[in-house]
């Protein structure tokens, strides 16, 4: 019994040290990229980086202006797509048709659309827009990004629209409210913070794609308001810099990702404390 | 109106002289399904203007059933259906045409759990009113403070009108609920077991408001306590199984009861 | 008609309560409820189309691959997913093969999964059994935020930092060790190389690793912790509730969750396209470079046309068909565990 025993303890205690091994080989890694990430990327922070253009080739010098600009643009309008399309569908689902079967099938599609691989989703808008409007363009960027925001925000909305719970729902219809207002009013009312931190989370995602804009927006060295054109993002301009010979654009390129991965740390902090919030309450 | 007049032979006995009270609201061989399950089987029953009546039965009996029928709030959910009559004002509020916006504004319901909105106090009154009136803001004002004061609550909240509905009592709250239906003047007020959740003082308040209402409004309440149905009603229903078994006199359905079902439910030897 | 009996001295007096005639009251109401008539059905048909753009969109992503690719389905026909060659430049007509794409993306996804399923599920366990509350939600708030990092910081990374070191060390020591010994010595052959399936899998297992271990926590946090209490209340080790009470409950759901990572391994292109060295021709040997679908559509799509065009783009379908099963049967599984934890 005891000898049983004994082993059961020392297979416990074995499983037990490799979790603890598991735990502290992923952190190790995460801490190494950070830390790469950080000292790299601090390292070529200056004011050229948001004053000067990204550098055409041949030249060594230059910022992030055009492509931070850029970048900023296409997520904005992409989010500003996408999200608004996103709940309403997330409304259709979680309050019209929760009960339908076809809300089933929009829900598995949308759940597979949500993690497709993006790059699939530059190709669509490539030949869904790029090719017959003939060029690369800031719209067709952001249309790209819109359509990895549009699952995201179908699904936070929905989720958060479940957790209201139906006594308000039937409160509000029991004053004789229409339901558009019931939902609009009451429902998406108590769900706010949830569907804000949503399109939050969706904003922090599509900040840093790169795939869908490598043949929707291409990129641009030069300072360029005009989304009818094609445009710099900082993604792109990271992508073509790694590989650079020039130190000093693989130099832009650790900062350029050291500002997105900034901005996408705290889009995602931002949304969590919201989101903590609600759950308070 | 000659067939809201017209002999039931569940009611008839029970009712005080015709002529004296009208029924506000008759229910006419109402059947009730969920899917395929029958949760009300052919109910007949009246509810008249200005007096509460009581539903009363163990749980399951259909009792929330039937007062979710008269402001069709299952209508929200797929897969439940009534069919029979039940004449408002004598126009039958099952007709597929029925405009349910409308039966709700003038058919209030009061939940079991207390449901304030998620914005001001004020808010939760002023903004049922908006949905049917364009009216200035001092006579809103007037509206919420009336309402309030209607469901004994003004005193308690006349200084914090802005913050949150959710910042009160269970026991405010629920008034807050019940200020807010009245606000919107309805003609009956259904209140399922509005005081479940609160303690004894707050569930007296809002016995003694139910008592206030019933002079102005057709009010139906349902609860599972029998004390409760025995002081604020003054007609009681008692139901088993989807089945209204007796409907009476407050008095006489607790006194002597016709039926032997009701008579072991009251003196608690079942549910 | 019935009319309501007026107020007879309430105990309040207000104006809320003045009563109007009813049929007058009625009718002003009925009016303004029509007023949000329109508002209401547009806002109904408004959600509606959304949730219908929804499908749409998939509909539409399949028909433009589906239109891309057709030249080259017709100049290719099946022998597309077996040819190995990959000349886009010869002339008159190219030969394009899609297996080196394909060998690479499978065999990349399987290492990267071989490598990150067991350790996220480790980190999940020990986040769920044996980590000290206080650090728990630290621990799992870092997890997820890495698991929001763009996937051009992973690619970045192993390019600049991972790769040499791989390259430098372990490699070398991988083909010394297996030198001479049958199937292993093959798989592990030098010489070493910088850009390599190999270094590409271990960026991808890196990249997958907090996603798996986000989605493991989730799903263990499904048991009934009635379930669990039992079980150590008969005295059970923590290693014995893992594997006799909680892993046997939400296997479905690991699965899935498993699933969903394989789904974004599949199509992951920026963590992998500057190291896998983006080489069409297939080597047994994981030091050896080769490419993925979607790392060969990053690289090349912008500079090609025609057929060539039209083959990337039959590329991009075949990986959207392959992950579209994975992430269906990902889901599914999902469902089948949420459904029961639900319930």
């Amino acid at each position: 019994m005891n000898a049983l025993y004994a082993s059961r303890r020392r297979r416990d205690f074995s499983i037990r040290v490799l979790c603890y091994a598991a735990t502290a080989l992923g952190l190790i890694w995460l801490a190494l990229i950070l830390f790469s990430l950080f000292s790299n990327g601090f390292a070529g922070l200056s004011w050229a980086v948001f004053t000067q253009m990204t550098p055409p080739p041949g030249s060594t010098d230059g910022g992030l202006a055009n492509a931070i600009f850029g970048s900023i643009a296409m997520t904005s309008l992409g989010v500003a797509i996408g999200a608004p399309l996103g709940m309403l569908a997330g409304v259709y689902l979680a309050e019209y048709g929760r009960y339908e079967k076809l809300s089933d099938v929009v829900r598995f599609i949308n759940d597979i659309l949500l993690s497709a691989p993006s790059i699939i989703i530059g190709l669509f808008v490539y030949m869904a827009v790029v090719k017959p409007t003939g060029g690369f363009s800031g719209y067709a960027g952001a249309l790209a990004l819109a359509v990895i925001v549009v699952p995201v925000v179908v699904r936070t909305t929905e989720d958060m629209l479940l957790l209201v719970p139906n006594t308000l729902r039937e409160a509000a219809s029991a004053l004789g409210l229409p339901r558009s207002l019931v939902i609009k009013r009451i429902a998406l009312r108590a769900a706010r913070a949830g569907v804000i931190t949503g399109v939050l989370l969706a904003t922090a995602r599509v900040a840093g794609e790169t795939a869908p804009l490598l043949f929707t927006s291409l990129s641009n060295q030069f300072w360029s308001v005009n989304m009818g054109k094609a445009m710099a993002n900082l993604p792109v301009t990271i992508n073509a810099f790694v590989q650079s010979p020039y130190e000093t654009w693989r130099q832009l390129a650790w900062t350029g990702a050291l500002l997105i991965t900034l901005a996408v740390l705290t889009l995602n902090i931002v949304a969590r404390v919201l989101g903590a919030e609600r759950k308070q309450k | 109106m000659t067939d809201v007049m017209t002999k039931d032979p569940l009611t008839s006995d029970a009712s005080p002289p015709a002529s004296a009270v009208d029924a506000k609201v008759s229910i006419k061989n109402l059947d009730f399904y969920y899917g395929e399950s029958r949760a009300l089987k052919d109910v007949n029953l009246k509810l008249e203007a200005n007096r509460v009546t009581a539903f009363i039965g163990p749980s399951g009996c259909g009792k929330s059933t039937l007062l979710r029928v008269l402001n069709r709030m299952y209508d929200l959910y797929p897969g439940q259906r009534a069919t029979g009559q039940v004449l408002l004002d004598g126009k039958n509020i099952l007709d597929p045409g029925v405009d349910l916006n409308l039966l709700r504004a003038r058919v209030g319901m009061v939940f079991q759990k207390p449901t304030p909105f998620p914005m001001t106090i004020y808010e939760n009154i002023a903004f049922g009113v908006r949905l049917y009136e364009k009216i200035s803001k001092s006579e809103m004002d007037g509206r919420v403070e009336a309402a309030l004061k209607g469901a004994a609550l003004w005193g308690e909240v006349k200084d914090k009108l802005d913050a949150s509905g959710l910042s009160l009592s269970g026991g405010q709250q629920q008034r807050l609920c019940i200020a807010r239906t009245v606000a919107i003047r309805p003609e009956v007020i259904l209140f399922d077991e509005p005081c479940s959740a609160l303690d004894p003082i707050s569930t007296a308040k809002i016995e003694e408001l139910i008592d206030e209402l019933k002079s102005r409004y057709t009010i139906a309440i349902v609860t599972h306590n029998m004390q409760q149905a025995a002081r604020v009603s003054d007609r009681t229903a008692f139901m088993y199984l989807g089945e209204l078994i007796e409907f009476d006199d407050t008095p006489r359905m607790f006194t002597s009861p016709a039926q032997q079902r009701t008579q072991d439910y009251i003196t608690g030897r079942f549910g | 008609m019935t009319s309501r009996v007026s107020p007879e001295g309430g105990p309040v007096t207000d104006i809320a309560m003045k009563q109007a005639p009813i049929g007058a009251e009625t009718a002003q109401r009925a009016r303004a409820l029509a007023g949000f008539k329109l508002g209401d059905r547009t806002f109904y048909w408004l959600t509606r189309s959304a949730a219908m753009g929804v499908l749409l969109l998939l509909g539409g992503i399949i028909v433009t691959l589906f239109s891309g690719a057709w030249p080259a389905m017709q100049a290719y026909g099946f022998e597309f997913l077996w040819t190995s060659r990959w000349a886009p430049q010869l002339e008159p007509q190219p030969i394009l093969g899609a297996l080196g794409p394909i060998y690479g993306t499978l065999l990349t996804a399987f290492i990267a999964m071989a490598i990150a399923t067991p350790v996220g599920i480790g980190v999940a366990i020990f986040l769920t059994e044996l980590c000290p509350v206080t650090l728990r939600r630290p621990i799992g708030m870092a997890i997820e935020l890495l698991a929001g990092i763009p996937s051009i910081i992973y690619g970045m990374w192993g390019f600049f930092v991972l790769a040499p070191f791989l390259t430098n060390h372990f490699q070398p020591a991988m083909i010394s060790l297996f030198e001479g010994v049958p199937v292993l010595g093959t798989i592990f052959a030098g010489p070493p190389s910088y850009l390599s399936l190999f270094n590409a899998s271990l960026v991808l297992a890196i990249m997958v690793l907090p996603f798996i271990t986000a989605i493991a926590r989730d799903v263990f946090a499904t048991v009934p912790p009635m379930l669990k209490e039992s079980a150590y209340g008969l005295g059970c080790t923590t290693w014995e509730v893992m594997k006799n009470v909680v892993i046997p409950y939400t296997r479905v759901g690991l699965i899935g969750g498993v699933m969903l990572g394989l789904g974004r391994a599949l199509g992951e292109t920026m963590a992998v396209t500057f190291i896998i060295g983006n080489s069409f021709r297939i080597n047994g040997s994981v030091f050896a470079p080769g490419t993925t679908i979607s790392a060969a559509i990053a690289s090349e799509f912008a500079e090609s046309d025609g057929v060539h065009q039209s083959a990337l783009i039959l590329l991009g379908l075949l990986l959207f068909v392959l992950t579209f099963f994975v992430l269906a049967a990902a889901r599914l599984m999902l469902r089948r565990l949420e459904r029961r934890a639900g319930g």
